[in-house]
């Protein structure tokens, strides 16, 4: 498994708030929410659409294309039309900083 | 995609295409088509995912400005080269051989020269055949307005090959084109074939990197032009580096009872987004292609193919067949295109993936387009994975469980080894791909 890598300032996303970044050539969305942050790949498993454009309800992310929603703490598809998790990733506050590790 | 007012990439800026284009020292027709290309390629831009051609294919990664223009006074040692797979122990009747856009060989046969052939790299041909290459450059099929990738690759296209038969020229030999790509290089190579009326060839087009594990770009486009009765077997393979990201824009265009057969192979690229289209222009043509798609890591290979049966009485049979490992992913949308009044058209798509992993995932969308009403064109897409039952049979007898998966997908490629008829080509893809096999518990 990678390391920890700093992605971005905690005052960078608002609480609720979300944004893409690239990790090492991957696209993630990091999502603070709660006074914690999330990390799940950009992509929703049903058609591959962009996850981090979607919007953000409570503990899920609605994908914008056709409104499958995913769990943001487990990837877990909670909506139809996908049935498949997205890859969540390790996130954590450190100091101002965000951090997150990719699985591989 | 829409146009708007994309902001310019420094090395590759008007600036830099004035010093490249100048650097060429090519005929004014030609400075003026790369031009307008320009034109093309700065006013448009870069795809998105919100475009349903591009809606699976995600280049956010890709970032042009981290590549420059190919230099095309850099040095080159051509014994250093690799010359292949494809060509291995086969009488060829010419080769071209370029690294980073810039040709390293360029030969052809006395015997083939006498017969009037005309094949070497681009730059060479325009010299001393300026006027027929601008007869047939970009008259074919390929539309360098088509979008941001092929204008960019009409404004600054670098070498390539070109291939001219004669009316009625047999080329008993087949010819071979490789390009190659090192550390951070680019290949914007244009490959453009003509058989005019009655002519026979094969063509050997393969791609490579020289590490693996280097980045590169290829941004290429290729022009098949097959004449009234003549007869081209083509064969393509992309088998770059696995940072390579790979953007194609491949087309054919068949005449009256002519035939092409088209074998195509991709193994490699980090990704790949090929356009490959098919024009069957007049009565009687036909068209067959092989595609043999292997993909392993996280690769990426998106495949976009049509057959446009303009003219009455054609028939085209696509069929790709991918192999898919840990967690790569291929894209295919095939489409069978028939024109108003293209009656008797049999036309026929299908791909069969194989899903080794279970992070694999292959998208397959074939469509119909059909103006005509007495037609034949079918098309089918099929997924699965590999049957435990006979990895299982396999091992009860004495093969590991590599060994079993191994078989099972040779087997699987088979239907389609079958229909390639250069045994060189079919070796070359069969060995390729077994030994990227990998155990699987």
């Amino acid at each position: 498994m990678s390391d920890f890598v700093r992605v971005a300032a905690l005052s960078e996303i608002p609480d609720p708030g979300k944004n893409v970044y690239e990790v090492d050539d991957r696209f993630v969305i990091v999502i603070h929410a709660g006074g914690q942050v999330f990390c799940l790949d950009d992509v929703c498993t049903h058609d591959d659409g962009p996850l981090g454009e979607g919007e953000l309800l409570g503990n899920e992310i609605e994908c914008p294309r056709h409104g499958a929603r995913f769990d943001i703490k487990t990837g877990k598809a909670t909506m139809m039309p996908a049935t498949q998790p997205t890859q969540v990733h390790e996130a954590k506050i450190e100091g101002d900083d965000i951090y997150v590790r990719l699985v591989d | 995609m829409s146009v708007g007012t994309a902001a310019s990439i420094e090395n590759w800026d008007a600036e830099a295409f004035n010093q490249y284009v100048k650097q060429l020292g090519e005929p004014e027709w030609l400075v003026n088509l790369r031009q307008e290309a320009f034109e093309t390629f700065e006013g448009m831009d870069w795809p998105t995912r919100k475009e349903e051609e591009w809606m699976r294919t995600d280049i956010r990664g890709f970032q042009l400005k981290k590549f420059n223009p190919p230099n095309l006074n850099a040095p080159i040692d051509p014994a250093s080269l690799s010359r292949g797979l494809l060509a291995d122990g086969v009488d060829i009747g010419g080769q071209v051989v370029s690294l980073n856009g810039k040709t390293a060989v360029s030969s052809i046969s006395e015997e083939l020269k006498a017969q009037g052939v005309i094949f070497g790299d681009f730059e060479s041909v325009l010299a001393e055949h300026g006027d027929l290459v601008q007869k047939y450059l970009f008259q074919g099929e390929f539309d360098p307005n088509f979008d941001k990738f092929s204008a960019l690759h009409a404004a600054f296209f670098s070498n390539g090959m070109f291939l001219y038969v004669p009316r009625n020229v047999t080329v008993e030999q087949p010819l071979h084109f490789l390009s190659l790509l090192g550390d951070n290089g680019v290949d914007l190579a244009h490959t453009l074939i003509v058989l005019e009326e009655g002519a026979q060839a094969t063509v050997l087009t393969e791609s490579a990197s020289l590490d693996d594990e280097k980045p590169g770009m290829h941004c290429g486009a290729i022009e098949v032009i097959v004449g009234d009765r003549a007869n081209l077997r083509f064969v393509n393979l992309q088998n770059w580096g696995e940072k390579v990201w790979h953007f194609a824009q491949q087309k054919g265009c068949v005449g009256r009872d002519a035939n092409l057969f088209w074998t195509l192979g991709a193994l490699g690229s980090r990704l790949s987004k090929v356009n490959q289209h098919v024009a069957l222009d007049k009565p009687g043509a036909h068209c067959e292609v092989n595609g043999v798609l292997f993909t392993e890591g996280k690769q990426h290979l998106s495949y976009h193919t049509q057959q446009y049966h303009r003219a009455p009485s054609c028939t085209s049979n696509f069929l790709y067949k991918a192999a898919l490992q840990d967690q790569s992913r291929t894209v295919w949308r095939g489409m069978i295109k028939v024109a108003p009044g293209a009656q008797k058209t049999d036309g026929y798509q299908r791909i069969d993936n194989l899903l080794l992993t279970e992070h694999s995932r292959a998208d397959s969308i074939p469509g119909l387009e059909i103006e005509a009403d007495d037609v034949r064109c079918t098309h089918g897409a099929t997924t699965g994975r590999v049957d435990e039952e006979q990895v299982f049979y396999a091992m009860a007898r004495g093969f590991t469980r590599k060994e079993a998966t191994r078989m099972i997908v040779t087997g699987f490629f088979q239907q389609v080894f079958d229909r390639i008829t250069l045994e060189t080509v079919r070796e070359a893809l069969g060995h390729a791909i077994a030994t990227r096999v990998r155990e699987y518990e």
